[in-house]
């Protein structure tokens, strides 16, 4: 922003030395000519300016009259005595008026809803409000549809499409069959199908669809057992819902380690170990750590 | 009373205990060796021989009391059934043959492949009558049936392949795994002993004592022991790296799956204990044996096999949560184990004819769990229909026997009829039914379910109750002499016999149950009634005629006895008892109702309710239907003529299920907008049983196809599944699926395919319905779904192969491209590729998809919308796919076979079903070519040739030793395609040889001989391990070709040898070569165990080397190879037999070889005199000698393992045997 307002002053300072020159009766200068009486113009204008603030502070105001302009004026050392003449001299030429459009179209360009005016409460010197989806919830996306009909519609389009796409790239990718006499298999390619082994793995561990159903089955085992036991102190139980979750938890883990106690099937004991190998194996052990 | 001969007293001893000790069990040979010992009583002092089963098996050692050796033989009749005589090829010639050389080695018979000699010097131990204990050292090397090894092509150990082997047994098989009295009337108690590796878990029968690591810590060992008698084919063996399951209900039952299959386990076997509550319950006896088992493996061929405390099971009956269709028929097959455990192991049976006893209680028990379980209305849908399956079969094939062991008591001279003596009519069927390893599979299946009908049959005559008392008798007895000693001779109480099972009925409920057992049991057959009726207004009555038209066609027998008609009148359900006498029987039945006075009263129905009925259709009449044996009490066949209204109000207002069901069946005849409106109403009531809906779709189906004239409104149906199934705010589109409600599942699973059937005027599916499932495609979504839409999306599948016609216009002499293909084809075919492609990616449960998805295809391409093409199926086919996939494929090429095969294709079908590495293929295989032939019995086929019957005449004859299933399924298959006579295509000797054509077969150079005989000696011996290759070039025999090139090659049997991969034509090839091949066979495994002997020899002859020559062949004196061959070989045999004794008794192989080495000279020579003849030879003769050598070939497995060497006879050839 800088930047620009002082270039635009810039501007308007070369405008203006471009026009005495050419009242002057110059008809073209040099860039850095025009550029260096530019610099020493908005040098002057900005000393005066200081030092007619200063005046201006040093006589415990805050703004600026025209007697600081002339003190610093005078001070500067620039006779003012036929400034007056020389503003109303018949040749001047007049600068076009400031155009102000630049400046705020450069504003709107990132302005999203209408600004608010300041309320009342608040001074109006203060910068003005930002954009209004700065501190207001604004829709930033459209409405989305609602209607049943066109949502299936859309899922069912995407998915198929999403297969296609899949299915052609794996067919393009790979063997194919065809089930045309000729080769050319571009409009109903069929993915080549290759030999698993073991085959029934694949066919039974299913991978179309995952369920998440299986957590409540893992656990359907203890909780039948769960739903006898509590079923001789459910009156108690029902009193007390608070504490139940708690000693639910607590048979849970109880009946798994009796579960684990009582459970004495053949098949989870470990296997023997012949009794002539058993010292013959320690010392093995031995000689093995020994060797170590 | 007399003692009847049966099957448990035939022989002379008793078998008290049986060890069977397994040691060597190598998945990478898949190989057995072991040991088992059999400890007998002998019942008679004069005890010499002892007849025993084993096949397959080589025989190392046979010692008695582990001391004594004992001489043996062995012979297998069914390595050569037809005994040379091969002129014959008819099916009535054969199944005298088969039924002979399966009794030839029955055990019930006191017969066995293995006769086991006591020796003079130890006779002692009979006479001292104390036990004999018969030990036996055997092998198996690469089984080919009884014993199934599934070792995954995969990389990783054993273990992390899932690597796993199991015995499965079609009836009584154990033979084939270890030698043993292979009856189900031979109880005795058993110690087995399996050692296996470290990673793997041996699962068999009996209690698991323990289990102990080998010296090297490498293997385990696992102990069973068998307290309670069982029978030797009640024992099973299953290893592999299972995950174990204890049941969390009951801790003695474990459940066995294999690697990470174990969350469908869990969810599977979670109700099994139901099935056991249920039975003991039911039973009010105990399970009797302490634990239970079940191991689900792969590639098994039936579903359940049950034995002694485990049943088998295959693994594709697991499932998870998400899936419905499944979990009905795992839960019954696991109940059916478990019923099994009860009738069939626990109680075995006396003969192998009482089997129906066993089949059809655990059935019978089943069906009552399944009645718990699923209800009364599934059941008796279930029993419905196995109704008609048993009389659909027994039409097509002949009346079942269930127990052919007796004939019938003859009728008392008092009854009413004048007694003509009984004779048994014939049932005629093609194979023999007096023993099981002859009788057709798909005859054993229906037997079952006829037992099963039986025996509810009994249950209605004598009341579920005592029925009950009658199975708790038997098992208390049973459970008593388990207890005792085999002393106690108690242990024929654990044998089940239809006699048996009379009494008990008799002692338990005081009824003589024998004239039932005579008719239903010991007679085939089912009634077949057609009732008629006519409304007699004046008198108020109702005449019923029923008639009995057809008594003598196959399968169909006269019913003499009392008969239920149930008549629905206005005033309620009226039962009425007739007798049936003759072939017509008339009544007439007083109405209890005035007809139609009092219209607003509501109608009794038989369930006791009232109902509203609209009564506009009816005429003055006051009967509403008719129904004849509602219950199914009878083994029979039943057609009612009655109006369409009274089938529609029978439909709509009575309550049992069949009786709706036959009123659907009924109503396809009566195409009427009533009709119309019934089954909409059906289909749309909440209240009615989901499968009468379901048929009662397909049924509008057909009723709205035959009005298309008159239809009005949308296709039939739309509007009903709109209303099911379309979401609120828009009918059009599908709800998304949610299949919490199981009825409206299978709703939403069938009437689209219901609807897919209708055709409009042009006779093709009018196009709304076709863009009413192309939206079902598209708008189907499950994610919110608890289930899998597997099944559903297959059914979509199927229904757009229902949409399909036969194509319009043929562009002839155009290929069909994806271009010229109709829009409507294209949409078809876009969605069958896309979910046949995404199931590469994202396969579903069993590939459900996959499967519809080729069935689809065949229909495209059967339609001409595609062209037919075959190599797509064959490479679905191919092992590795899934098996659902692999037969859905085979159905698609046996099909394409059928309608534009080549004989390559068949021979590719062939080839399948006698090599393929699953034994479920192999069968399931051989009968989809039984309902679909090839080609029409008869009818002039480009497939008929003489090289299928040689073909699968040699594979029945000689090939399928191992396997009874897969020949009796081959015999089906010869039956479908050439009758119980001989083949048409065969040429009947004599014009053959005036009428062919000469054709001389350039034979090789005679040198070529010389050249290879040394390389013979040398190549012999890798060749022995790839048995398998061997054989699965056997098929190739069958082509014109390679016939010729098995002409030539007969002379050079050095070649021969080397080349035996290829080209395994002859018989007498295979002789030689396994004479030699034997001698390699063992050399790894067999040093390990004590006791083998040098050779192969003392373990048996070779198969037809001692085959009578045909005469006639003798006479002609002809140069054909084969009798020739046939000298040879006998000579060469009596070689071997010569040093039989020296090999007994620890000789090396060494000179064994070298009598080969003899022999193979003098084949030599002999071989080249017969080629300068062969080539004098006609084509035609060629021809018939190669039809001979067919015959004559022999399996090679049983061959090579060198256990096997039948004799033709063994009585003629008895005396050429002498053994020290």
């Amino acid at each position: 922003m800088d930047v620009q307002t002082s270039s635009t002053r810039r501007k308007i300072l070369s405008h203006a030395i471009c026009s005495i020159l050419t009242e002057c009766g110059f008809e073209s200068c040099e860039k850095g000519a025009l550029e260096t009486l530019t610099e020493m113009l908005q040098s002057l204008l900005c000393e005066i300016g200081e030092s007619a603030r200063n005046y201006c502070e040093l006589s415990g105001r805050t703004e600026i009259l025209v007697a600081d302009v002339l003190l610093a004026l005078v001070n500067a050392g620039i006779r003012m005595d036929n400034m007056h003449l020389y503003g109303l001299r018949a040749n001047r030429t007049l600068l076009p008026p400031l155009q102000q459009q630049t400046l705020t179209k450069q504003l709107n360009i990132l302005q999203a809803g209408v600004k608010q005016n300041h309320p009342s409460h608040i001074p109006s010197h203060l910068p003005p409000l930002p954009d209004p989806h700065a501190y207001i919830r604004t829709p930033t996306h459209k409405q989305p549809v609602t209607e049943y009909e066109a949502i299936r519609e859309k899922a069912a389009t995407q998915k198929r499409d999403i297969e296609r796409a899949l299915t052609r790239f794996t067919a393009k990718t790979g063997k194919t069959h065809s089930l045309f006499l000729k080769d050319d298999n571009s409009m109903f390619p069929l993915i080549g199908c290759v030999p698993q082994f073991p085959s029934y793995l694949s066919a039974l561990l299913p991978q179309d669809q995952i369920f998440d159903s299986d957590s409540d089955l893992e656990a359907s085992p203890v909780k039948k057992k769960k739903e006898k036991e509590p079923e001789n102190k459910s009156k108690d139980g029902n009193k007390e819902a608070g504490n139940n979750n708690q000693k639910d938890n607590v048979e849970q883990s109880e009946e798994s380690n009796t579960q684990a106690d009582v459970i004495d099937n053949p098949y989870l004991r470990p296997g023997k170990i012949p009794k002539n190998k058993l010292p013959h194996m320690s010392r093995a052990n031995e000689s093995g750590v020994l060797s170590f | 009373m007399k003692k009847e001969r049966t099957a448990d007293n035939s022989r002379p001893f008793k078998l008290a205990h049986q060890v069977v000790s397994l040691t060597g069990i190598s998945f990478q040979r898949k190989s057995i060796i072991g040991m088992v010992e059999l400890t007998i009583v002998p019942l008679r002092d004069t005890l010499r021989l002892i007849h025993l089963n084993a096949k397959q098996c080589r025989i190392y050692k046979v010692c008695l009391n582990e001391s004594y050796e004992a001489p043996f033989q062995y012979f297998d009749p069914f390595l050569d059934i037809s005994q040379g005589d091969d002129r014959q090829r008819s099916l009535e010639f054969f199944s005298n043959l088969h039924l002979a050389a399966a009794q030839k080695v029955d055990p019930d018979n006191n017969a066995g492949e293995l006769l086991v000699q006591i020796p003079p010097d130890a006779a002692h131990l009979v006479e001292e009558g104390k036990n004999l204990r018969v030990g036996i050292e055997f092998s198996l090397e690469q089984p080919q049936g009884g014993v199934h090894f599934v070792v995954p092509n995969c990389p990783g150990t054993l273990a992390e392949r899932g690597a796993h082997m199991y015995t499965y047994s079609y009836e009584n098989s154990s033979r084939l795994w270890f030698p043993c009295v292979d009856s189900f009337a031979e109880p005795c108690t058993w110690k087995l002993e399996f050692t296996v590796d470290d990673a793997m878990t041996a699962v068999s029968c009996g209690d698991l004592v323990e289990v102990v690591y080998t010296p090297d810590m490498r293997k385990k060992t696992f102990h069973y022991v068998l307290n309670l008698p069982a029978c030797a084919p009640n024992i099973a063996l299953a290893v592999g790296p299972f995950e174990i399951f204890v049941d969390p209900y009951m801790h003695e039952v474990t459940h066995f799956c294999l690697p990470q299959l174990l969350p469908s386990l869990k969810v599977s076997a979670k109700y099994m204990h139901e099935a056991f509550e249920f039975y003991e319950e039911t039973l009010s006896n105990r399970y009797p044996y302490s634990c239970y088992k079940q191991v689900f493996v792969d590639e098994i061929d039936e579903d359940i096999n049950a034995y002694a405390t485990m049943s088998i099971l295959n693994t594709n009956l697991l499932h998870s949560t998400a899936i419905i269709d499944q979990v009905y028929i795992t839960k019954k097959a696991m109940a059916q184990a478990v019923a099994e455990q009860f009738f069939g192991c626990f109680i075995s049976m006396q003969n192998w004819s009482d089997t129906w006893l066993p089949k059809g209680i655990s059935t019978y028990l089943t069906g009552l769990y399944a009645k718990k379980c699923f209800g009364n209305n599934e059941y008796r849908e279930w029993i419905q229909s196995e109704l008609r399956e048993v009389v659909k079969y027994e039409e097509r094939f002949g009346g079942i026997i269930l127990d052919p062991s007796q004939p019938p008591a003859p009728l008392p001279v008092t009854a009413n009829t004048p007694a003509p003596t009984p004779r048994i009519p014939d049932p005629g069927f093609y194979f023999p039914i007096r023993n099981l390893h002859t009788m057709s599979p798909r005859y054993i299946e229906v037997l079952r379910k006829k037992a099963h009908l039986v025996i509810r049959m009994l249950e209605h005559r004598i009341g579920q109750e005592l029925l009950l008392q009658v199975f708790n008798k038997q098992l208390s007895l049973a459970t008593n002499a388990a207890q005792q000693k085999i002393d106690s001779g108690l242990w024929s109480h654990m044998l089940i016999s239809t006699n048996v099972f009379t009494k008990a009925i008799f002692t338990v409920t005081g009824k003589d149950m024998a004239v039932f057992i005579d008719q239903w049991v010991r007679t085939g057959g089912h009634a077949k009634f057609t009732l008629s009726f006519v409304f007699n207004r004046k008198r108020n009555t109702v005449e019923l005629e029923i008639r009995q038209d057809i008594t003598h066609q196959k399968g169909i027998r006269k019913y003499v006895g009392p008969l239920l008609v149930n008549i629905q009148e206005l005033d309620g359900t009226f039962k009425h008892t007739l007798q049936i006498e003759g072939t017509v029987a008339k009544a007439d039945i007083t109405c209890h109702s005035k007809s139609r006075r009092n219209k607003k009263k509501k109608i009794p129905l038989c369930t006791g309710e009232e109902v509203d009925m609209d009564l506009s259709a009816m005429d003055d009449s006051p009967v509403l239907w008719i129904r004849l044996d509602p219950d199914m009490t009878l083994m029979r066949a039943v057609q009612i003529e009655q109006p369409d209204y009274q089938w529609q109000y029978q439909l709509r207002h009575e309550r049992d299920v069949t009786a709706q069901l036959e009123a659907i069946e009924a109503l396809q005849n009566h195409s009427t907008p009533a009709t119309r409106l019934a089954l909409t109403d059906t289909i749309e009531n909440e209240h009615c049983y989901y499968k009468v809906r379901l048929r009662a779709a397909h049924c509008l189906t057909k009723v709205a196809n035959a009005m298309v004239a008159t239809w009005a409104g949308p296709p039939a149906m739309l509007a009903i599944f709109r209303k099911l199934f379309g979401s609120a705010s828009c009918r059009r589109i599908i709800k998304q699926n949610n299949f919490t409600n199981f009825q409206h599942y299978f709703l939403q699973k069938t009437i689209p395919v219901a609807m897919a059937g209708l055709r409009n005027a042009h006779g093709i599916c009018p196009p709304e319905v076709l863009s009413f499932l192309m939206d079902l495609f598209k708008y189907n979504d499950n994610s919110k779904n608890r289930y899998s839409d597997n099944y559903y999306r297959a059914a979509l599948i199927e229904a757009l192969g229902a949409t399909v016609t036969p194509v319009i216009s043929i562009q002839l002499g155009t290929a069909i491209t994806a271009e010229s293909l109709s829009i409507d084809t294209k949409a078809i075919l876009e969605e069958v590729t896309r979910h046949l492609n995404l199931e590469k990616l994202l396969p579903c449960y069993k590939y459900t998809v996959s499967v519809v998805c080729l069935k689809v295809i065949r229909t495209l391409q059967k339609f001409g919308h595609l062209p037919s093409n075959p190599l797509l199926f064959r490479e679905y086919a191919s092992y590795g796919q899934f098996i659902d996939v692999r037969i859905a494929a085979l159905t698609a090429l046996v099909d394409f076979t059928k309608v534009d095969g080549k004989w390559e294709d068949l021979e590719f079908l062939l080839d399948m079903a006698e090599n393929d590495p699953h034994p479920g293929v192999r069968h399931r295989l051989v009968r989809l070519m039984v309902e679909n032939p090839p080609f029409e019995r008869a009818h002039k086929h480009r497939l008929d040739k003489p090289e299928l019957v040689n073909r699968i005449w040699n594979l029945i004859n000689c090939m399928l030793s191992h396997d009874p299933k897969l020949r009796c399924d081959l015999v089906d298959l010869y039956y479908t395609l050439y009758g119980t006579k001989m083949p048409l295509c065969i040429p009947i000797p004599e014009l053959a040889m005036l009428t062919k054509p000469k054709k001389v077969v350039p034979l090789p150079c005679s040198n070529n001989d010389e050249l290879l005989i040394p390389m013979s000696h040398i190549k012999s011996e890798p060749i022995n391990e790839p048995d398998i290759n061997n054989v699965s070039v056997n098929k190739r025999k069958a082509s014109p070709i390679k016939e010729e090139s098995g002409i030539s090659n007969v002379p050079e049997h050095g070649a021969e040898v080397k080349r035996q991969k290829q080209h395994h034509d002859d018989q007498r090839t295979n002789c030689n070569i396994d004479g030699k091949t034997k001698s390699e066979y063992y050399s790894d495994n067999s040093a390990s165990l004590p006791g083998i002997l040098g050779t192969g020899g003392p373990v048996g002859f070779e198969p037809g080397m001692f085959k009578k020559e045909p005469d006639d062949a003798k006479t002609k004196g002809d140069a054909t190879n084969k009798p020739k061959k046939k000298k040879k070989d006998k000579k060469k045999h009596k070689h071997k037999h010569k040093h039989k004794h020296d090999h007994k008794h620890g000789k090396d192989k060494d000179k064994k070889d070298k009598d080969k080495g003899k022999d193979k000279d003098k084949e030599k020579d002999k071989d080249k005199d017969k080629e300068t003849k062969d080539k004098e030879k006609d084509k035609d003769r060629n021809n018939k000698e190669k039809d001979q050598s067919g015959l004559l070939k022999v399996k090679e497995e049983t061959l090579s393992s060198a256990s096997s060497s039948p004799s033709p006879d063994a009585s003629t050839v008895m005396s050429e045997f002498n053994f020290p």
